[in-house]
């Protein structure tokens, strides 16, 4: 029993030093989003390389995939190859509209998109830039023309 | 020749336990089960213009998901602490820091509970949100005729069409009014009935409105007069006219402006904006009478993908929190072993600690996506 105890050795300050770097970087993340980055595709690229950071350091240490064998490779490669497909399948159809898409929204958002051409004076006009800043990184592809784009589409 | 020895046996397939291939094969099919909802949520959102991202309309605090981020950490780490101290044959220090985790689990589903009660009390919830300003206007006119409806059921409970309901709320309130030598009670009864008959004129007079889709300036009461009349056509102007002589008196009897008040430059009358609308439901909160009966009615608000964004929203963290339950129940079977917990749990603690790495682990990319980006 004893000299089992012997034996082991315990990885508890690596595990600790995964701890605090995962804490470390919820941080930045966080920070991140508080200070207002203007440039979206920035605070999308620091915000995913850091999850994608707190991953790996989660998969590979606590989940010991680091210390394991190569049946990891065997086991992983054909589920994130798997993974990968729906996002890819689905993109050009529902993400980057290679049609000209006809759904209540995108007249409504163009609509509003005028409105806030028209009159974005006095009343909350920080409101409404953040708004616009943040739908224009959302469409991905060069989003913010869209209200210029759309009129050409019907 | 050479397999005389009995002593080592061919060693066939992957060199870890049964049970560890299985939880790892099982976190296969989760990696792809995650992906799929988190790939489809980010493709829409590729797609969608305009979606919501303003905490003031989502009612997305950071602060919850950011301390909840914290909590699954700190909850992984005390799993491979629990893990590292049970091969180390600290058995006592491995089952108190599967308890935090536990707790932690609890707390994690606690700010949870707390975010989804939020998002209850706004009404962000898949289906209810209108995403234009005419969804908004029919909404409000759907949730106070329900309200009115539950209100003229709760006083006639015998009759079940509204109609009825409503002749006998007149009829009381004429038979009432009409009583020389009223009791307290019939008083009494006599003024309930006639906010509840304000109560349903004012839901009328809203629903009317948003159904022509007219200025809510434009009075109810000249409402018939004028939609007997057909303004797309060209003599619009002229059947005013002839109109405008023949309810001149009309109009001075029920005081009320003139039509021309209530025309756009256009020649037609303006259109109701869901500005009206919500300052009405506002005003009818605040009035003394009307306002307790108005319950939950509330001012609506167009959000654009809003029913989308709930949609994935609640799929993806609820399907997150039911894995997380999933995970407390397998930390209970291995805590209630208690003072008996030996080295021979160690690969049970590693399964279960490597399911809940992959709870904290679909966190770690839920967090910036839904609350960050």
């Amino acid at each position: 029993m004893s000299d089992h105890h012997d034996e082991y050795h315990s990885h508890g300050k690596l595990y600790l030093s995964v701890f605090l770097a995962l804490c470390g970087f919820t941080a930045i993340s966080i920070v991140a989003d508080l200070v207002h980055i203007p440039n979206r595709a920035m605070l999308i690229g620091i915000v995913l390389s850091v999850a994608v950071c707190k991953a790996l350091c989660v998969l590979l240490i606590f989940m010991h995939l680091k210390f394991e064998r190569a049946w990891k490779y065997l086991l992983l490669a054909p589920t994130f190859i798997l993974a990968c497909t729906i996002p890819f399948a689905l993109a050009p159809d529902v993400g980057m509209h290679y049609y000209t898409v006809s759904v209540p929204q995108l007249a409504e958002y163009e609509s509003q998109q005028a409105h806030k051409g028209d009159g974005h004076g006095g009343h909350g006009s920080d409101h409404g830039a953040k708004g616009g800043d943040k739908a224009h990184g959302g469409t991905d592809h060069g989003g913010g023309d869209h209200s210029h784009k759309a009129p050409e589409k019907h | 020749m050479t397999q005389h020895h009995p002593s080592a046996p061919l060693k066939m397939g992957i060199p870890i336990p049964n049970s560890k291939l299985g939880m790892w094969l099982f976190l296969g099919t989760e990696i792809m089960f995650f992906t799929a909802f988190i790939g489809t949520y980010i493709v829409l959102r590729m797609g969608s213009p305009g979606w919501p991202t303003d905490v003031h309309v989502t009612h997305i605090s950071i602060a919850a998901g950011g301390f909840n981020t914290f909590v699954l950490i700190l909850s992984s780490y005390f799993v491979v602490v629990a893990h590292d101290a049970l091969l180390g044959q600290k058995f006592a220090k491995a089952w108190q820091f599967m308890l935090w985790t536990l707790l932690l689990g609890f707390v994690f589903l606690g700010v949870k509970g707390y975010e989804y009660t939020g998002k209850f009390q706004h009404d962000i919830l898949p289906g209810h949100i209108p995403e234009s300003d005419k969804q908004a206007m029919d909404k409000v006119v759907r949730e106070f005729g329900a309200i009115v409806d539950s209100r003229l059921a709760a006083m006639y409970p015998k009759l079940t069409k509204r109609e009825d309901q409503k002749s006998e709320l007149d009829t009381r309130i004429t038979a009432l009014k009409d009583k020389a030598d009223a009791t307290a009670a019939e008083k009494q009864e006599l003024a309930a009935a006639e906010v509840m008959a304000e109560l349903y004129a004012a839901q009328v007079d809203i629903k009317e409105h948003v159904r022509a889709n007219w200025t809510l300036e434009l009075p109810l009461v000249a409402f018939d007069q004028y939609r007997t009349m057909d303004e797309s056509s060209e003599d619009w102007k002229k059947k005013y006219g002839e109109w405008k002589t023949s309810n001149a008196k009309k109009f001075e009897d029920n005081s009320l402006k003139d039509l021309k008040s209530y025309l756009n430059a256009e020649g037609k009358i303006d259109p109701l904006t869901l500005h009206e609308v919500n300052d009405r439901v506002e005003a009818l909160k605040k009035d003394a009478k009307l306002g307790p009966l108005l319950g939950s009615l509330q001012p609506a608000h167009p959000i654009l993908y809003g029913n989308l964004f709930a949609s994935n929203y609640f799929l993806m963290t609820g399907f997150h929190a039911i894995h997380v339950i999933v995970g407390l129940f397998m930390f209970v079977l291995v805590l209630k072993k208690g003072s008996k917990l030996s080295l021979a749990d160690a690969t049970f603690v590693e399964n279960i600690g490597l399911y809940w790495h992959f709870v904290d682990l679909v966190w770690i990319f839920l967090f910036p996506l839904i609350y960050i980006l």
